[in-house]
């Protein structure tokens, strides 16, 4: 994970300099000769997934803790206030125990291989999508020139699993979430991906380090919100669209908790289940980050700009604050998303479908079409 | 319209079906008369409840469009005869009528009133289930609130309630 | 559209359901549905008995093709509780807390109708005024906590988990005014043969004009988080519409019959205790559905009518807390009630329409018979009729506009 970007103008352009992470790791560990490369290799990657599934779990920890509390206080009341102490910041982890204990039930005529390998795939993909994300300038477990598309080509498998879900779980109401499922995070990814092209039209490139860099300039405001005015309909759709994905309220249809009582959740209990809330809580990070990384200036902020004129860039500190500023106007995205959820109420599926098919996809077209148009027309009037 | 008026209309009408009604008095020790009191009600042939019900929703006068309520009593394990008790309403009128039917409990049966009132096809799946009386022509007689195999029927005056079902005591 | 009689018939054989090919189905949206000559069959799925949206114990066996609800059949009997055999074993008084528990959402005015109706019975017994106050604030207190719990309730099955909690705060306060007046908060037995049996603790009216002062502010902000949201208004208008012609052919009472526009309410029209002087003192309006936001007659009609009511709820209990006086609150009732010979029907205006009670007395302590005319029972039937043609989403919609309690229609 020791990739460098010489400076802030140029930006280095070698390919796989992801092997630096190794070649790095290796030169620093005092590690006897005889082992061979392979094992080396192996080794070095599964820091990188432990690494990995620390974040996630600290990250899912977090948000099912913010999620309770901020859906507490909207509902006038306090949400976790024991476990642990303090407002209960221990509530996520006593209830893991607690879902780690239970008795793994699977139920009768479901199919079992379906059963066990939906959450797996969930969980798994979900666990691609993120390895994608660049964590600050100098913290990436793989630099991607396609980053974006990565995210959202890996991000999208989550649909297999959860249809999977629905269907192995021998269950009609299960079913009917599966197929919601599969209707509904099909149409918004349309939107999704249009919208997105937009402030990639500004930016001009898919790698989200890329992204956040170009997003530098005027005191480390320069985000592509402000760079191009069709960025902020963009990010509107963009998040609808997000909300639809990761079947968020008011678009939890496959979960409908008073309609289906839980959608295609319904038949797992205990670790199972954690999986799948693990996946959502991770997605939804997951399309913060790239909100913010694509619209609202990733890693910059005016305390980046400020350390960077001090010359501070390359050291610790400076990623530290990257990392901060991203993770930070994360959860602010991720805090938007619950309090949309405790705020309004669920839309029926063929009202999902019209607005996915008959206006986000349209407006997203036309956005794309403007702003290409725009970047077109201010290229012509700069130069 | 109060009760005497719904009752002298219906009676210059000449409705098939009507047969006397029935007013409170008060109790009177000559004749050893408990008397009757609470609401007045007419009295109605129940092989003529479907033309005298239709009459009640299609006169203008009367205009009961609503089919309140549609059940049946038992009075006593002596007395020969169930009651099938009915209440319309009119709603542009503000005006009740009740009326009572009585029903040979060795003959049970009398026409529906569904297809006067949609009302009343919940209304008789309950009191055949309850009472065991028979509704012709009723498009759905399924039981409504007991299981399909609930032996007897219930509210009548003389039911037993039985020892067990299906292997559970019902002490 | 199937009948209920092809839904019952068919309900048992697993025959798969081929439409001939000329059949053309018009859908919701208006368009013809376009028809490939494939056989399939619908499915059948259960909802309920357990169930987080059908308010209660009840089964609705659905029948549906994909997401298009194709037939709809409630089952109904899992919380038959034989109330009414139970009134011919039991005596008059002893009857009481049975009523409470049939709708125990608005367990006043279950108390009320019964008393009402021995009161029919006892022509006699002289109620005193300040107990008839009492009963009005008791059953318009009451009608406010229902309408609370079906606002509250209704907003969950449409998935807006916020305005629940907010619903039952206020629901809180009028529960704990409830518990200071007569012990209970749910299942009173307050309103008796004769007027009330515990006179209001010190303090108790002016708390009752608090709350009511309170409540009107938190009313509109409900009101406009809810009803008036979007999204809330695309899921209930045009859903579930019942004409007015429908609703006298159901026998629909109460909030349905006033959603879809007919101008009828029983403390208005036909009234009983104060309500009369009440209206013409001018303390409440009627409110009625207008088909604004949709059709005539739709969810979001009746939802918004329980709304409205809460506020003229209101009304009536200022009015009611201006008039009342000090004074007796129960008549001259002896400790073992004989009701004298006779019949009685007498319905009075519930949340949820018209509950009656038909009572038949041979002079003794206990009654010959005990009919309870609910009002879910009767508006319950009505979804058999509604819900074919709806969506899946939409039939829980329906059930939730429909504001049922599974005691009452059980019994």
């Amino acid at each position: 994970m020791l990739g460098l970007i010489q400076d802030t103008g140029t930006l280095a352009q070698t390919p796989n300099e992801g092997t630096n992470f190794l070649h790095g790791l290796l030169q620093w560990l005092p590690l006897p000769e005889w082992i061979p490369d392979w094992v080396l290799v192996l080794g070095a990657v599964g820091v990188g997934v432990g690494i990995l599934v620390g974040l996630v779990s600290v990250i899912t920890l977090w948000s099912v803790w913010m999620e309770r509390k901020v859906s507490g206080h909207m509902q006038c009341r306090n949400g976790p206030m024991y476990a642990g102490g303090w407002h209960g910041w221990a509530q996520t982890i006593a209830d893991g125990i607690k879902l780690f204990q239970k008795e793994d039930m699977i139920p009768l005529g479901a199919d079992r291989v379906l059963f066990v390998l939906s959450p797996a795939i969930v969980l798994a993909s979900i666990f691609g999508a993120l390895a994608a994300l660049p964590l600050s300038y100098d913290w990436y477990f793989a630099r991607m020139d396609l980053g974006i598309f990565t995210i959202l080509a890996i991000g999208s498998t989550t649909t297999i699993g959860v249809i999977m879900a629905g269907w192995a779980s021998n269950s009609k109401w299960s079913l009917y979430g599966a197929m919601r499922e599969a209707a509904q995070v099909v149409a918004y990814e349309i939107p999704l991906g249009i919208a997105l092209m937009v402030p990639l039209i500004a930016l001009g490139t898919f790698s989200l380090l890329d992204a956040s860099a170009l997003q530098s300039g005027f005191y480390g405001m320069g985000w592509a919100i402000f760079q191009n005015p069709l960025c902020l309909p963009a990010f509107i759709i963009f998040w609808i669209a997000a909300l639809a994905e990761t079947k968020r309220a008011p678009f939890d249809l496959p979960e409908a908790e008073s309609e289906l009582v839980a959608g295609f959740l319904t038949e797992f209990s205990g670790i199972r289940w954690s999986f799948f809330f693990m996946e959502e809580y991770a997605a939804m990070f997951l399309m913060s980050v790239v909100g913010a990384v694509f619209f609202f200036g990733g890693f910059e902020s005016p305390v980046t700009y400020a350390l960077r004129s001090l010359g501070m860039e390359g050291t610790i500190v400076f990623s530290l604050v990257c990392f901060t500023t991203l993770v930070l106007k994360a959860f602010i995205g991720v805090f938007l998303m619950m309090w949309l959820r405790w705020t309004l109420p669920r839309v029926r599926i063929d009202q999902v479908m019209t607005m996915g098919y008959k206006y986000l996809t349209p407006l997203a077209l036309v956005c794309v079409l403007c702003a290409a148009i725009w970047e077109a027309f201010l290229h012509l009037v700069l130069n | 319209m109060d009760f005497n008026a719904i009752a002298e209309h219906l009676s210059v009408a000449n409705v098939p079906g009507l047969l006397s009604v029935d007013l409170p008095r008060p109790p009177d020790k000559k004749t050893k008369d408990k008397g009757r009191s609470g609401l007045p009600h007419v009295c109605v042939d129940p092989a003529c409840m479907v033309e005298f019900l239709t009459f009640c929703r299609d006169d203008e006068a009367l205009g009961f469009e609503v089919l309140i309520d549609l059940s049946a009593s038992d009075p006593s394990v002596d007395d020969e005869n169930l009651w099938i008790l009915i209440q319309l309403l009119s709603v542009r009128h503000r005006h009740r009528l009740g009326i009572k039917s009585l029903l040979p409990k060795s003959a049970l049966s009398m026409p529906s009133s569904t297809r006067v009132y949609r009302a009343a096809q919940w209304h008789e799946r309950e009191c055949m289930e309850m009472f065991g009386v028979t509704f012709e022509g009723h498009p759905d007689p399924r039981n409504m609130l007991l299981p399909d195999d609930w032996p007897g029927y219930p509210m009548r005056k003389d039911y037993e309630f039985p020892k067990e079902y299906h292997g559970i005591s019902c002490e | 559209m199937t009948s209920p009689t092809e839904t019952s018939a068919t309900e048992d054989e697993h025959k798969p359901s081929i439409r001939p090919a000329d059949e053309v189905r018009i859908l919701a949206s208006g368009e013809r549905e376009f028809f490939m000559d494939v056989a399939t069959s619908d499915l059948e799925i259960n909802m309920g008995p357990q169930h987080p949206a059908t308010h209660g114990v009840m089964r609705v066996l659905l029948r549906t093709d994909g997401e298009l609800v194709t037939g709809a059949q409630p089952h109904l009997g899992y919380l038959h509780r034989c109330a009414e055999k139970i009134g011919e074993s039991v005596e008059w008084l002893q009857y009481l807390p049975y009523t409470d528990r049939y709708d125990y959402l608005s367990a006043m005015n279950n108390n009320l109708s019964y008393s009402l109706a021995v009161e029919a019975l006892m022509p006699e017994l002289e109620i005193p005024r300040r107990g008839t106050m009492i009963r009005m604030i008791c059953a318009e207190l009451n009608r406010i906590a229902s309408h609370l719990v079906a606002f509250g309730t209704y907003g969950l099955d449409i998935g807006a988990f916020t305005p629940f909690f907010y619903a039952f705060r206020e629901r809180e306060w009028i529960q704990a005014l409830f518990e200071k007046i007569c012990g209970a908060r749910l299942t009173y037995s307050y309103i008796r043969i004769g007027g009330v049996f515990n006179d209001t603790p010190p303090g108790w009216l002016r708390e009752v004009a608090d709350f009511c002062d309170v409540f009107e502010g938190k009313w509109q902000e409900y009101y406009d988080l809810l009803i008036e949201n979007h999204i809330f208004v695309q899921r209930t208008a045009n859903v579930g519409v019942i004409t007015a012609e429908m609703a006298y052919d159901f026998g629909l009472t109460g909030p349905m019959l006033r959603g879809s526009g007919v101008d009828f309410d029983l403390r208005r029209d036909m009234p009983y205790l104060e309500y009369g002087q009440a209206h013409d003192a001018g303390a409440f309006g009627v409110p009625l559905g207008t088909g604004e936001k949709g059709t005539l007659g739709d969810c979001w009609d009746r939802t918004q009518v329980r709304m409205k009511e809460m506020i003229e709820c209101l009304g009536i209990v200022r009015w009611c807390l201006e008039q009342i006086e000090p004074g007796p609150i129960i008549g001259n009732v002896p400790r073992v009630i004989k009701v004298p010979p006779g019949e009685a029907y007498v319905g009075i205006e519930n949340p949820r329409g018209e509950l009656g009670h038909y009572l038949h007395s041979d002079g003794g302590k206990i009654a010959t018979r005990c009919r309870v005319r609910a009002p879910s029972f009767v508006n319950l039937a009505v979804l058999e009729d509604l819900m074919p043609g709806s969506l899946l989403a939409d039939a829980v919609a329906i059930i939730g506009a429909t504001d049922i309690v599974v005691g009452e229609t059980d019994r």
